[in-house]
């Protein structure tokens, strides 16, 4: 029995206590961190930036429809192939091999899948299909199996006699999962339009590609409709994505992204031999490649000091920086949305402010966190600031708006409190659970996206796999890029652990 | 083509599983429907594809290219494709991979993709790019635009602590040859001579990005700089040339050494001629080069020993 | 002011009528008892009544489902019933480091109910007799005019109920109270009101029933 004399909410809680240390670990991380805005006039960039959104460039408006459209369709078959594959695995997910194999798949960020693949297919469609199909079959493989594990026994049992294993699963586990399965494949399917749009950075032909050309060179206007059209591409979803349009949509998307209009960078056919080379010479590391033979000594060596070097001068450095982004990014990540979620919640604001808030909570989480850190970035020059704020914002709206749908659910005393109050005792205390337990799922995922944002120019992992790449050296890429996947698969691990520890429920949906 | 393979491969042991002529007529469908699908990621007749690294301002490559496309077309009398990417790599990479075959290469990015395709060569390169350079501009804020000598190969000692971008990091003007000379001067990384080093991503950001004092400093090409100052795009009285590099060989036509084999003897000589012999102006402004001459691989060699030392080439 | 007048009192759900209508005269200086089959309408009527009143007096209020907060200690949920009277800050302050003076307050209303040695385990590990007493602790500690209860001791067994409810009795003269106990309702009602179907079926001073009365009433 726990009747410790000390009053006070902390000490009597261990699911605060572990909140104190994630806080105190992101000041201290705050103090190291460059923080720093370096722009000298920062002001003056963001009001030119803002300005424009009043007059978006209304000639770009047919090449980003296009871009939007094939966005759309990239994201569609890459959710489709990964929902079928994640689907299949999850039936089988009794095996532990294919346990790993899906988190290894989902450790790699969608982006250094498409390095990966750019290699081996250029700018072919299969490189953007297979970037979003990999990453999010291994996803789906586990919320699946997550979801089926949930449903009753008791249909199955059942009709278990004599049945074949697919019959049982599709007529008791399936069909009794199936509105949850189909809801989080939507979900995911939003998911998928922000990975999609972020591959353009890296040339495929969807939003980013025209995205980051425009704004690399300061044409807000150009950005604004772009970024405009994305938003109402997002937010009327429900619409387009109707039940009777899928057909039509899965149909017609093979036909965009091969299409020589749509695309045309990715009408060179795929050969064999670049695949073969980047297997079988491309990541082999540089010191055995060259090696006379596999098996000498000198080889050896050579292959120590070359791991050495990379782990010392890129690997450690690396880790270090991606270390201390996560963790600042994530605890900002909890307060603002500890902070958001009320102005969404009609146990706090009214049907209006409750619109306001909705929507504002929409467009900061419908914008992929690449792009925001990307324009942060450009407004106000390198350092980790853009990308924590980026960070906090996107994932910090997502979680406010999880958990301000959940406030309206909660059964409320007639004689409640209102206004801080209520939110002190009454919301933030049922909330934080739940609160706990999603952002230890988000911590994977910022920790994936920290990664990737080094490619913006912040030193964290991805900035080393992003100079490998351009230095054509993809075995050193790989290597960095494994190391990442490591990285996560322990953070993932990590977090898993935290939430039995402190006996969070399990939420497979965010 | 291996596509129709596999699908036969795909089809072997369904087969005797599923007996009946109902499946047999479905199959039939679907090995027509992919091999329609895989005919039609092949063209008939190749297409001759190029592309271009994206050193400046892309969202206008495209149309400035597209130029450069027709004209080819006309004298090559075969279909011909420009391909726009989003890095020095990728274009590499596309030449490496056989999805483009010839590509307006920087100094590095040539001897990287010679390097990495046998038989690869130089064919033409600008008239001013056997004596091209690199400038360092630097913001007024800094002090060092009052007296700077524009044409001095030498940089001020106070530059030493200030923050400094590079424009893409496979660049040769924008990186390689102000990052050997900065080493050359100070005796150390340039990481360790400023206080931050950024990478723009290409040479009209390098110049927004002093401009606007996001960085203090920038290494530039003289090309992208002066034909910027000519538009009036840049504001002079904030961003200013403080020093230059030396002259170094940089962009060159480069292209596949199996051109010949793919698109029939002589090809690659009619190629090389159709850009040397490429006058209109509004044409050579896209790249802007005055004309083309001709280049072989052997002009590069400078830049091959400079990317050995910095440790950018292995 | 004591009086309470309710007109032609009405509830429904959608198309149904729960309640009513019903006209009822209280009085808030009146232990009254609420009897009646469960599904009759006893807590609507009780909500409703709350609803009413709620504006313009102080009413502490015991929901059937209690209203706790499971992962605040019970010394909170109790010290809740008083929020109104601090002011924010003073209220954030003490959920991070409560002051000695509430405690000391708090601690007697729960000694009171035997739960001094939970004050500061979650409500959540509580078993429902515990968080039954908890919300009657947090009830008592709001001294307000008026109480309003759902079955407050329904988890209670019976000395421990009748002790509870002497201990209500004691704080609140005036009370509306819905029990299923008829024994209990007897010995602490001053007024007993049946309802059925979602009207007033019974209207009478306690003492002039009796046990088997209440049953026929059944």
């Amino acid at each position: 029995m726990n009747s410790s004399q000390q009053p006070g909410l902390i000490s009597q809680s261990p699911r605060l206590r572990i909140s104190l240390y994630f806080l105190l670990v992101a000041a201290t991380c705050l103090l190291i961190a460059d923080i720093s805005v370096t722009s000298i006039n920062p002001m003056l960039e963001m009001q030119r930036f803002f300005a424009a959104w009043l007059k978006p460039d209304t000639d770009i408006i047919g090449i980003a429809a296009e871009a939007l459209l094939i966005t759309a369709a990239f994201a569609l078959l890459g959710v489709a192939l990964a929902a079928i594959g994640g689907l299949l695995i999850a039936t089988q997910f009794q095996h532990r091999w294919l346990r790993m194999l899906c988190a290894g798949l989902r450790s790699v960020h969608e982006i250094f899948w498409a390095l990966i693949f750019l290699q081996c297919f250029g700018l072919h469609p299969l490189t953007g299909l297979l970037a979003i199909a990999l990453p999010y079959s291994g996803v789906f493989a586990k919320v699946y199996a997550e979801i089926l594990e949930d449903v009753s026994p008791g249909p199955s049992r059942v009709i278990a006699t004599n049945n074949s294993r697919i019959t049982n699963l599709c007529y008791s586990q399936i069909a009794q999962a199936w509105p949850h399965l189909v809801s989080y494949t939507r979900y995911r399917f939003e998911c998928g339009i922000r990975s999609s749009a972020i591959l353009g950075f890296i040339g495929l032909p969807t939003l980013g590609y025209y995205l980051e050309a425009s704004f690399s060179q300061g044409y807000y206007s150009e950005v604004a409709s772009l970024l405009l059209l994305f938003f109402v591409l997002i937010a009327t979803i429900r619409i387009w994505c109707h039940k009777r349009l899928m057909p039509i949509w899965l149909l017609s998307s093979p036909w965009l992204i091969l299409s020589d209009y749509f695309n045309p960078a990715g009408q060179a056919n795929i050969q064999w031999q670049n695949i073969e080379r980047f297997f079988t010479s491309d990541i082999i590391p540089a010191p055995l490649r060259h090696a006379a033979s596999f098996w000498e000594y000198d080889s050896f060596i050579a292959l120590f000091q070359w791991c050495e070097k990379i782990l010392t001068g890129q690997i450690l450095p690396g880790l270090w920086n991606t270390l201390i982004l996560t963790q600042i990014a994530l605890v900002a990540t909890g307060i603002l949305a500890l902070l958001l979620f009320p102005l969404a919640s009609k146990l706090f604001v009214n049907n209006t402010g409750r619109s306001g808030g909705k929507l504002l909570l929409i467009i900061a989480r419908s914008t992929p966190e690449y792009l925001l850190a990307y324009m942060l970035l450009q407004l106000w020059g390198p350092s980790m600031l853009p990308a924590i704020v980026a960070l906090a914002l996107h994932n910090g709206a997502l979680i406010a708006h999880l958990l301000a749908k959940r406030s309206e659910h909660m059964p409320l005393r007639k004689d409640t409190p209102s206004g801080v109050n209520r939110y002190g005792y009454e919301v933030l205390p049922r909330l934080y659970n739940p609160f706990m337990a999603i952002l230890f799922y988000r911590w994977e995922v910022i920790m994936r996206e920290t990664a990737i944002l080094g490619i913006l120019g912040i030193h964290t992992l991805g900035f080393f796999v992003d100079s490998a790449i351009q230095e054509i050296r993809f075995d050193v890429a790989l290597l960095l890029i494994i190391s990442a996947a490591l990285l996560n698969i322990l953070v993932d691990y990590l977090a898993g652990r935290l939430r039995k520890k402190l006996r969070l429920q399990q939420m497979s949906s965010c | 083509m291996r596509a129709p393979e596999t699908v036969k491969l795909m089809f072997q042991t369904p087969e005797i599983l599923f007996n009946n002529e109902f499946v047999m007529t479905l199959k039939k469908t679907l090995v027509a429907c992919l091999a329609a699908l895989s005919g039609s990621l092949v063209h008939a007749s190749p297409t001759f594809v190029f592309t271009a690294i994206p050193d400046q301002d892309e969202t206008r490559l495209k149309e400035r290219f597209a130029k450069v496309s027709a004209y080819l077309e006309t004298q090559l009398k075969t279909d011909v494709r420009f391909v726009p990417v989003k890095s020095y790599a990728a274009a590499i990479t596309a030449f490496r991979n056989n999805q483009v075959q010839l590509a307006w290469f920087g100094g590095l990015s040539g001897v990287k993709a010679r390097q990495l395709v046998p038989g690869a060569q130089a064919i033409a390169q600008g008239v001013e790019d056997p004596n091209f350079k690199s400038y360092f501009i630097a913001h007024n804020s800094t002090g060092l635009t009052d007296n700077a000598d524009a044409t001095s190969t030498t940089l001020p000692a106070d530059i030493q602590g200030k923050t400094f971008t590079f424009g893409s990091k496979g660049s040769t003007s924008g990186r390689l040859m102000p990052e050997f000379y900065l080493r050359q001067q100070f005796n150390q990384a340039p990481d360790e001579t400023f206080s931050r080093v950024g990478f723009s991503g290409n040479h009209s950001r390098t110049i927004a990005l002093v401009e606007t004092g996001a960085y203090q400093l920038g290494a530039v090409n003289y090309k992208v700089w002066d034909s910027s100052v000519a538009a009036g795009t840049v504001d002079t009285s904030k961003v200013k040339v403080i020093g230059e590099t030396p002259a170094y060989p940089d962009y060159q036509w480069t292209v596949r050494g199996d051109l010949d084999s793919q698109f029939g003897e002589g090809f690659t000589a009619k190629v090389k001629q159709a850009l040397l012999d490429m006058k209109d102006p509004d044409l050579l402004n896209s790249f802007p080069r005055k004309g083309f001459i001709p280049a072989t691989n052997a002009d590069f060699k400078p830049i091959l020993e400079v990317g050995k030392q910095v440790g950018l080439i292995d | 002011m004591s009086a309470i007048a309710l007109k032609d009192l009405s509830v429904r759900y959608g198309k149904q009528q729960v309640i009513g209508p019903v006209s009822l005269h209280l009085s808030a200086e009146q232990f009254t008892v609420f009897i009646g089959k469960s599904g009759g309408g006893k807590s609507s009527l009780l909500n409703r009544i709350y609803d009413l009143l709620s504006p313009d007096r102080q009413v502490a209020l015991i929901p059937q489902d209690l209203g706790l907060v499971e992962s605040l200690s019970a010394y909170q949920n109790v010290y809740m019933g008083r929020l109104k009277d601090h002011s924010t800050f003073y209220n954030l302050t003490n959920l991070i480091r409560p002051r000695q003076v509430d405690i000391d307050a708090v601690t007697q209303q729960l000694n009171q109910l035997d739960l001094a040695d939970k004050c500061w385990q979650p409500v959540g590990e509580l078993s429902g007799g515990q968080q039954q007493r908890v919300a009657i602790a947090r009830a008592l500690y709001q001294h307000a005019d008026l109480l309003i209860a759902d079955e407050p001791v329904s988890a209670l067994d019976g000395p421990r109920a009748s002790q509870t409810m002497q201990l209500l009795h004691r704080h609140y003269p005036g009370a509306m109270i819905a029990l299923h106990d008829l024994d209990l309702a007897l010995q602490y009602g001053t007024r007993i009101i049946g309802i059925a179907d979602g009207t007033v079926a019974l209207d009478q001073p306690a003492e002039r029933l009796s046990p088997q009365s209440l049953l026929d009433f059944y």
